[in-house]
């Protein structure tokens, strides 16, 4: 195979890593709470794609959207139950409160869902290009990632709701001051970090097969990313799920698979100890 | 009736205890000002009466109404606004994204067009900078955008914590001017200031804050010739 074709399919996927990773930088950015339930959300995502799809018979499609309603609510539960209690304690407390959400969700999924994978068995087809072969859900994967990004991005900068959270990010006491609720702001944050978790979720079971554990892996990724990108800065993810995405796409064209996460991470301790803001720069 | 009465409240931060029962009372359509000390407790009172600190004691009443217990954007929701010591922008929004924000409250999203307008009269140099990011404006300009946010948000009480710190006293000046305007239109106003003089020749009333505790109050044309005032604070 061309090493053209492991770049087309490895950018492809990169949009989608990129989404992922824009979920835990939000939640960063706006309230400096690192989510290590990232992951397990994706996972949720994944499986809730899933069972629309094959219960229910929904389209993919159809079905993401649903995933994004489901993500947000879940997100807003998740803060008001576990986050907001301990939002102005020190990170070890905010770590500790969002590990136990992911153990629970972990627990439970594995409870109901067992660890056997699952895929959703959905094609749009293919297009051939040259010698680069287009899979029709990766591309449409793809460009749902730019769109949601372009949503993302309106919503901060041209309504007011999305102002307010710009508003707590940068100053939450002033936001306070002004009559900007800000616990409701921080709420609303939370549950888009998880629902863009939970769309990458959806997105991804299009084309990979996965178990309630997947979404360790994607945490992961997301980490490295938003490093890449400078955390806190939603378009910075996008372009780090790029580069890891094309990464990832042309390494096993030279060397075995797994050293793709070798190399990886090599890059994510470069990247912290030779320029600690991201390559994007973060913009605190 | 005092349009906002703080009775012999107590607060502080853990173990430090900072403000020991002080009381005072707004006038409606006046302006007060809260003098005192570095140290003093200024900062802490404006804190406590927004509820950004819970008062260990004592009671804040707005309208008539103890809101003691209320979040800080419920008091702005009602119309209790304080612009905070060292401005507090958000640094990183526009100008006028800013003043948007200001308009957060119910009641200053209906007179969100004519706040607008207005500020920018009382501002014109914010109306030059409205596309720029706060944080690259000067500090005078600055200070003006957290007094225009303040009155975006339609306030029936604006505190303004330390308006005159690191300011020329030409914009000082200038500034006060525009507050006494704002007072001629019915705005009740609170200048919490280090800068005794400056706070007492643009007040009305007077309270000088000691130790947590209100130490002297009274009318500010007395305070200014009052002896000990003098000595303490104006070093005459």
């Amino acid at each position: 195979m061309d090493i053209l074709a492991f770049l087309t399919d490895g950018l492809l996927i990169g949009f989608v890593y990129g989404i992922a990773a824009m979920g835990l930088t939000l939640i960063w950015g706006v309230m400096n709470v690192i989510n290590l339930s990232h992951g397990s959300i994706i996972a949720l995502g994944m499986f809730a794609l899933y069972f629309l799809f094959v219960s229910l018979g929904i389209n993919p499609y159809i079905g993401v959207v649903i995933v994004a309603v489901l993500g947000l609510l879940l997100g807003m539960i998740i803060y008001a139950v576990a986050i907001h209690r301990v939002i102005n304690a020190p990170h070890l407390s905010t770590l500790l409160a969002t590990f136990a959400v992911n153990m629970i969700i972990i627990g439970l999924g594995t409870t109901a869902f067992s660890t056997s994978p699952r895929n959703v068995d959905f094609s749009l087809g293919s297009a051939t290009v040259g010698p680069v072969t287009l899979l029709g859900t990766r591309v449409v994967a793809a460009l749902a990632s730019v769109l949601i990004t372009a949503a993302l991005y309106f919503f901060l900068y041209r309504t007011t709701l999305g102002k307010y959270v710009r508003a707590v990010t940068d100053n939450r006491a002033a936001a306070e001051l002004m009559g900007i609720p800000s616990a409701r702001v921080l709420a609303l944050s939370f549950g888009l970090g998880t629902m863009l978790a939970a769309v990458a979720g959806g997105l991804i079971a299009t084309f990979f097969p996965f178990t309630i554990l997947s979404g360790g892996t994607y945490e992961l990724k997301s980490f490295v990313i938003c490093v890449l990108g400078g955390v806190g800065n939603p378009l910075g993810a996008l372009f780090g799920g790029l580069i890891l995405g094309t990464f990832e796409g042309i390494i096993p064209y030279f060397l075995p698979t797994s050293w793709v996460p070798v190399i990886e991470f090599i890059l994510f301790v470069v990247i912290l100890l030779v320029r600690p803001t991201g390559l994007l720069g973060a913009k605190k | 009736m005092a349009i906002l009465e703080i009775n012999d409240i107590s607060s502080g931060y853990g173990e430090v205890q900072i403000l020991w029962g002080a009381t005072l009372a707004l006038e409606p359509g006046k302006i007060t000002s809260l003098v005192g000390a570095n140290g003093a407790g200024k900062t802490t009172m404006l804190r406590t009466v927004m509820g950004l600190v819970k008062p260990k004691g004592g009671t804040v009443t707005f309208e008539g109404k103890n809101v003691s217990q209320l979040s800080a954007h419920a008091k702005a929701e009602m119309g209790l606004v304080l612009v905070p010591e060292g401005r507090q922008l958000f640094s990183e929004m526009t100008v006028e994204e800013n003043l948007e924000m200001g308009a957060a409250p119910k009641r200053a999203k209906a007179r969100f067009d004519a706040n607008f307008k207005r500020v920018y009269e009382i501002f014109p140099r914010l109306q030059e900078r409205r596309r720029q990011k706060a944080r690259t404006l000067s500090g005078g300009e600055q200070q003006m955008l957290a007094v225009a946010r303040g009155i975006m948000a339609e306030p029936k009480v604006l505190m303004i914590d330390e308006l005159s710190l690191g300011l020329a006293p030409v914009l000082v000046l200038d500034l006060f001017h525009t507050l006494q305007k704002l007072k001629s239109e019915g705005l009740t106003l609170l200048l919490v200031e280090q800068n005794v003089q400056m706070a007492l020749a643009v007040s009305d009333y007077g309270y000088v804050l000691a130790h947590g505790k209100v130490d002297l109050h009274g009318p500010s044309r007395k305070l200014i010739n009052d002896t000990h005032i003098r000595s303490a604070y104006l070093g005459m």
